[in-house]
């Protein structure tokens, strides 16, 4: 029966903040039409606070005021996690004093007033639901995943108790079963590591996943796996627990104990002190205990749930090393995760939980893609151009000798920048709606030549001021990547998204050496043409050039600041680096071309 | 004094004054929450552990269980137990 097209149609918006990566979305009968963190708009990385920007986005995004929303929903349950925190002092009592002290005033003003919050910062009148954190987890995997039915594994640090969740999805509805609850944390213990080796916490761990593949690897051989080892009892069904007394993060601001500084061998690492052998096997070791945690729980969970696909979520689901072992390891066809599995991605789970589960309506969504955050059209970017009176188009004459102008048509534009990337420029990318989640996607990337040898380490100073050990990604069409690399057939959606790392072929790790990490693996990100047909195009024409349809994408940002959400933070971005144009819509900018705004953008990178 | 200097002296006058505020608030917070752990959380904590009571499982005997899973069992509710927060 045709749907009446009168009716109203029912918005609901989902927000997550006040722990890390605040974010809004919003559903319009059952469709994200919009989702976005808070860190992209008040250039605060993994900012906290109330969504304020984010949910105002989402609303003007489609037209609407506050009053045509439906529904809102919060992505925990704020007195229940109050619960475990007053447990935590409770316990801990008296070594708990300092994190009470830092901790108790936001809950007293802002975590357990969220309604209130809501109310008078959004105007939101009616009653605010509150899901499960967990639950909100499971929900903004399966609810917006292709599967009708599947296994769903939530991994995280720690919601209100909960840390690991598996359960079932099938249709509209979904059941968590069983749960292992906090201190005992897969996420919390890869944390904590992090911290150990002087990275920041709930920031940095994907360094620690980057830092692994240097050390050793092989678990009979690597002395700080047997070590940490012994700090988890790793049953066979996958469930776990730890020895407390190696961790601090349940009564103080810092997470290793004084014992596990000693069965690691010494102190915490120094923030930013270099990394030797011993830090990468440390590295590797947590690496690999949390890849065989994961790998006992997602088989018995297999063999619980009889599914054959299997959805992912929370900030563990987010180590792409071990996404790319699944399928092989685990028994599992199908492999789902979403583009922001962390808690950033929450406001998609509660706001399709309350759509789905809450309203019983079926499910007809399937996120194919993460192009969710604020867009800019043609006129709003000449017009940004214009007023800042930066030089671009008509005349524009590249130091190569290669005369530009501006782009007539979207051919002239993919053309000219695959050319540009091809003569190993840097190149500033800002097309369609900003990505949501952690990953560049080809919204706000930053692209150069992976056959470039000096590509990684100019990126690495010049660009992004970041470590040197850290590798770049590959992006290649989707309908390339079995030729360059060995991933699963057929290959995983979540690839998309560049949650999956798998190897290069032998064959061409020496033609992109820019994209090939030390163990001969890359984080690709397969493109297809309906997600993207600018970025698809440009690769292709990339490839025309080069014999190699693969580009280095990186985020649009400068370390320790979020991705860039506008063409202002996009053209900032450029004059404070190394990178050399920028294309925005189908416009050209030189970074040369406009000295009086360069500025040097080192002194400012920190995590 | 001119009136720009007026206003600056004023301006200077109402951040200092609010830094002020900002400083003596953590004081008496500080003095005020670390009275509620002492008595609230201490207590609580000292009679609980007395009484044998633990509100977190921080010790591992390995080979104690056969599985560390615990039933959760969370499924679908009714809409107004999500007007709690809890």
């Amino acid at each position: 029966m045709a749907k009446d097209s009168t009716a109203k149609p029912v918005y609901i918006l989902g927000i997550s903040c006040y722990y890390h990566d605040a974010s809004a979305a919003l559903l319009k009968d059952g469709v994200v039409v919009a989702a976005a963190e808070e860190e992209r708009f008040t250039r605060k990385k993994h900012d906290t606070s109330f969504p304020l920007h984010a949910a105002r986005y989402c609303l003007e995004s489609q037209g609407i005021a506050i009053t045509d929303v439906s529904y809102v929903g919060f992505y925990e349950k704020p007195f229940l996690k109050m619960e475990r925190v007053l447990s935590q002092h409770l316990e801990m009592f008296p070594r708990s004093l300092k994190t009470f002290l830092s901790a108790v005033p936001s809950w007293i003003s802002e975590k357990l007033r969220v309604p209130k919050a809501i109310r008078r910062k959004l105007g939101y009148k009616k009653g605010v639901l509150f899901v499960e954190h967990h639950v909100a987890h499971a929900a903004s995997a399966f609810l917006v995943s292709p599967f009708s039915e599947a296994a769903i594994v939530t991994v995280d640090g720690v919601g209100e108790w909960t840390t690991t969740t598996y359960g079932v999805g099938r249709g509209n509805d979904l059941t968590l079963l069983k749960e292992i609850v906090f201190p005992h944390s897969i996420g919390l213990i890869y944390s904590t590591i992090t911290a150990y080796l002087g990275f920041s916490v709930n920031n940095s761990e994907y360094k620690v996943m980057g830092l692994a593949p240097y050390g050793n690897m092989n678990p009979d051989t690597n002395e700080y796996y047997h070590k940490l080892r012994r700090v988890v009892d790793i049953k066979e069904d996958g469930s776990y627990r730890l020895d407390m007394s190696y961790f601090t993060y349940h009564y103080a601001d810092r997470m290793p104990s004084g014992k596990l500084c000693a069965l690691l061998g010494g102190p915490a690492t120094k923030k930013g002190a270099e990394m030797t052998k011993r830090h990468q096997d440390i590295a590797a070791a947590v690496q690999l205990l949390t890849e065989e945690i994961l790998t006992k729980i997602l088989i018995h969970v297999r063999k619980e749930t009889k599914q054959e696909n299997i959805v992912l979520a929370g900030g563990v689901a987010l180590n792409s090393v071990y996404n790319g072992k699944i399928l092989r390891k685990t028994g599992f066809r199908r492999i789902w995760i979403q583009p922001n599995a962390s808690d950033g991605g929450t406001s998609i789970g509660v706001a399709s939980y309350i759509h789905h589960m809450l309203l019983g309506n079926k499910r007809g969504y399937v996120m194919r893609d993460a192009y969710l955050g604020p867009s800019f059209t043609t006129t709003e970017i000449k017009g940004f151009l214009d007023k800042r009176g930066i030089k671009y188009s008509e005349g524009f004459l590249d130091k190569r000798g290669i005369k530009y102008s501006e782009f007539k048509n979207e051919k002239e534009m993919i053309e000219n920048t695959a050319k540009l990337i091809y003569g190993n420029a840097v190149v500033g990318w800002l097309q369609l709606g900003m990505e949501y989640g952690p990953r560049a996607l080809g919204a706000r990337s930053i692209l150069a030549n992976p056959c470039n040898p000096e590509a990684k380490e100019l990126l690495n100073t010049k660009v992004k001021h970041r470590e040197k050990f850290r590798p770049f990604a590959p992006a290649v069409c989707e309908d390339d990547a079995l030729t360059y690399f060995d991933c699963d057939e057929p290959i995983p959606e979540p690839t998309d998204f560049m949650l999956m790392v798998y190897p290069v072929r032998k064959k061409w790790q020496k033609a992109i050496p820019s994209v090939t990490h030390v163990d001969g693996s890359g984080r690709l990100q397969t493109v297809r043409r309906e997600q993207n047909p600018r970025y698809y195009d440009l690769i292709k024409a990339f490839g025309k050039l080069s014999g190699v349809p693969i580009l280095i994408n990186t985020s649009f940002n400068i370390r320790g600041e979020p991705i860039v959400c506008t063409p202002h933070d996009a053209y900032k971005c450029m004059m404070g680096t190394g990178i050399d144009y920028l294309v925005m819509d189908r416009f050209l900018v030189c970074r040369e071309d406009n000295p009086k705004d360069m500025w040097d953008s080192e002194k400012y990178a920190e995590d | 004094m001119s009136r720009g200097a007026a206003l600056a002296f004023l301006k200077g006058c109402r951040e200092g004054m609010h830094l002020f505020g900002q400083n003596i608030a953590l004081i008496i917070n500080t003095i005020l929450l670390t009275a509620v752990y002492v008595l609230g959380v201490g207590m609580t904590s000292l009679i609980a552990k007395m009484a044998g009571r633990h509100f977190l499982e921080t010790r591992m005997k390995k080979g104690e269980k056969e599985s560390y899973w615990k039933d959760l069992n969370l499924g679908k509710k009714a809409v107004d137990e999500h007007y709690r927060q809890f």
